[in-house]
């Protein structure tokens, strides 16, 4: 058995890739699982998503904590404790990264065991191809082809099957499977050392102490902290001010959602890229257009 | 502290922060922005009373965005909590407990799902108990934390996760949105107004004009939603303008039941507003469904002939 850990972002189409990948082995004829586990956060929020795929019918259940190949859909991830993302990673594993580093690069810095790095600039592929930054079919293409469970046809089916029911039009269906091909054809497939469980021996049942509620209940004593979240890392385009056009209205100022935008004391607007999640209602209010978008190259 | 007497432009929005950057919420939440302009007329002296929602992610352990108290109340219970908040500042600067300075302004914050049914209740007892409180309803038409399942605060012809288009139903959702705001006016409260986060100015003004009444104090506002709206997040406020200017979301406030538009729209085809939200996109393709269209501007049209009538505005 196969066991596969895709991690991205709530919008990302993580949830989906993990389908395509589970539709297109299970028309090959394989017995397949999938499932996604997200917490009660919103889009571009860490996201979590699973597939068992194997010869035999499937009885495992639950998360998979000793995944074969750990597949990440945002780079930006890497850093961030909260998602767990290197979770289970062991020599002989594989991890396949979105990014447009080096493997090496990754490796290093990261320090991880032995385990294979592969990379590939899957957001690019998709954003030139399909115009959008979902990357279900693609980076669902990289994992078919690197596991050997779906052929070309089989992949091109389930992501007609699973697209269509999120209701994509024909024509975008169409983009992200000329994407998805494009990924597929740059991946080659790699030899996997499945992951074998020890048997535990015998249940372990702990008591949990109970707890009145000013101590059970959790509490945050800590005045505004979510700046420490940096959800900079949410955004694929940025936003940046040019001074020369900026005519000084404020109107970027009452627009941002998150506050990221402040005045100066000449009252130019200044934005936090720390936090701005590349909204850009700030770009499309700016009547002056004095607000431009560059595509952002991750800085982690 | 706000220091602007009166808001006339967005030059006089405070430019202190009370919510602070790197929420949990989806980029571009319209909501978030209104509450972030809201919270700039209300100030640092804040203990808000969070009902089940989108919002309760503000304050997701161990991080908050908010400068001041939060706790997070069930769906149904906001204004209970409101009331429970309010008794004990009460009690404790009458006993001298805490000094009067420290007063804190309660408010309850609670998104339709919970405005519209859940909590209507509790809402309903606490504005007959003339409780002192702020209350702000973020509208985004559906159960928007779980999946954007229909609420009765939903549109007529919009789409939600339970209600698809369908052969039999080909405008989606079949009821008509909920007037809360007649629900409330009919308590006849001090103050409340509905207001939407593009137009910072008129939201501002109404949350000073507020500031002025004991009681209740309450507020819908429009909360465009690119998650579950269907467009991308940079046109939520473009979004929300057009939901004022075709009219389909109204500003106005009532000062103890008596109704009044701080802004008369100009009436743009709703068309505008509907076709750039993937939510009404089953009325435009693949055939045009003229029948509800029609009947969406009718509703529209319908609501405003009289007050037109009244300020003497011609269409
Ligand atoms: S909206 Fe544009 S012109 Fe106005 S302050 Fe912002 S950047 Fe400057
Ligand atoms: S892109 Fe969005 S979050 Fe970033 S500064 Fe502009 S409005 Fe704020
Ligand atoms: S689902 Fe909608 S209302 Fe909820 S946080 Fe996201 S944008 Fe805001």
């Amino acid at each position: 058995m196969i066991r596969v850990r895709f991690h991205g972002r709530g919008g990302q189409g993580i949830k989906t890739a993990s389908r395509i990948l589970g539709t297109a082995a299970f028309l090959e004829g394989y017995y397949v699982q999938d499932a996604p586990l997200y917490g009660a956060e919103r889009r571009g929020a860490p996201i979590t998503a699973f597939d068992r795929i194997s010869k035999e019918p499937v009885l495992e259940r639950g998360i998979i904590t000793n995944p074969d190949i750990i597949a990440i859909g945002d780079e930006t991830l890497l850093n961030d404790a909260a998602a767990n993302v290197f979770q289970g990673i062991r020599k002989g594993g594989i991890f396949f990264v979105n990014t447009h580093y080096e493997a090496s690069h990754i490796l290093e810095r990261y320090c991880l065991p032995e385990c294979k790095v592969i990379v590939h600039d899957v957001t690019d592929i998709t954003i030139n191809t399909v115009g959008k930054a979902s990357v279900s079919a693609t980076l669902a293409a990289c994992i078919c082809r690197i596991t050997g469970t779906a052929g070309k046809e089989a992949l091109i089916n389930a992501i007609k099957k699973e697209l269509k029911s999120i209701e994509l039009k024909d024509e975008t269906i169409d983009k992200n499977i000329e994407a998805a091909i494009l990924c597929y054809d740059k991946m080659s497939e790699v030899p996997i050392e499945t992951y074998r469980f020890n048997p535990v021996s015998g249940p372990k049942i702990i008591a949990v102490k109970h707890y009145l509620p000013p101590k059970g209940v959790a509490v945050i004593y800590a005045k505004g902290n979510t700046k420490k979240r940096k959800t900079g890392n949410w955004r694929l385009f940025k936003p940046c001010i040019n001074y020369e056009r900026c005519v000084r209205c404020g109107i970027c100022f009452v627009s941002c959602p998150d506050g990221c935008i402040s005045l100066d004391t000449d009252n130019y607007p200044v934005i936090e890229y720390a936090n701005c999640k590349g909204c850009l209602i700030c770009y499309e209010e700016c009547s002056a257009k004095a607000i431009e978008t560059k595509r952002e190259v991750r800085t982690w | 502290m706000d220091r602007a007497k009166i808001y006339k432009n967005v030059k006089d929005i405070n430019e202190e922060e009370f919510v602070l950057p790197g929420t949990p919420l989806c980029a571009g939440c319209g909501g978030l922005l209104a509450l972030r302009l809201a919270y700039k007329v209300l100030g640092q002296k804040v203990v808000i009373l969070n009902a089940a929602g989108c919002f309760t992610l503000l304050s997701t352990y161990p991080y908050t965005p908010f400068r001041s108290s939060w706790l997070y109340t069930a769906m149904a219970c906001g204004p209970a909590g409101a009331q429970g908040i309010r008794d004990a500042l009460d009690i404790l600067i009458e006993k001298g407990s805490i000094p009067k300075e420290e007063n804190l302004k309660v408010v309850v914050l609670t998104g339709d799902g919970s405005a519209y049914d859940i909590g209507l209740q509790s809402t309903s007892g606490a504005i007959h108990r003339n409780l002192d409180f702020y209350y702000i309803c973020y509208d985004n038409e559906a159960f928007g934390n779980t999946g954007f399942q229909m609420a009765s605060s939903s549109p007529y012809g919009s789409r939600t996760g339970t209600t698809q288009p369908s052969d039999a139903y080909p405008m989606a959702t079949e009821q008509q949105k909920k007037d809360l705001f007649e629900i409330w006016r009919a308590h006849k409260p001090p103050y409340m107004a509905t207001v939407s986060p593009a137009h910072p100015v008129d939201l501002s003004a109404k949350f000073k004009k507020a500031s002025e009444y004991k009681g209740p104090k309450l507020f819908i506002t429009l909360a465009p939603c690119p998650t579950g709206w269907g467009y991308g997040a940079s046109r939520s406020n473009r979004i929300a303008k057009l939901a004022v200017e075709c009219g389909i979301w109204p500003l106005k406030e009532a000062i103890e039941g008596k109704l009044k538009h701080t802004y008369i729209p100009k009436f743009k085809p709703v068309e505008e507003y509907l076709s750039l939200q993937g939510r009404y996109d089953h009325l435009f393709k693949p055939v045009r469904n003229d029948f509800t269209i029609k009947k969406i501007q009718k509703g529209i049209d319908r609501y405003w002939a009289p007050f037109l009538k009244l300020t003497s505005c011609k269409r």
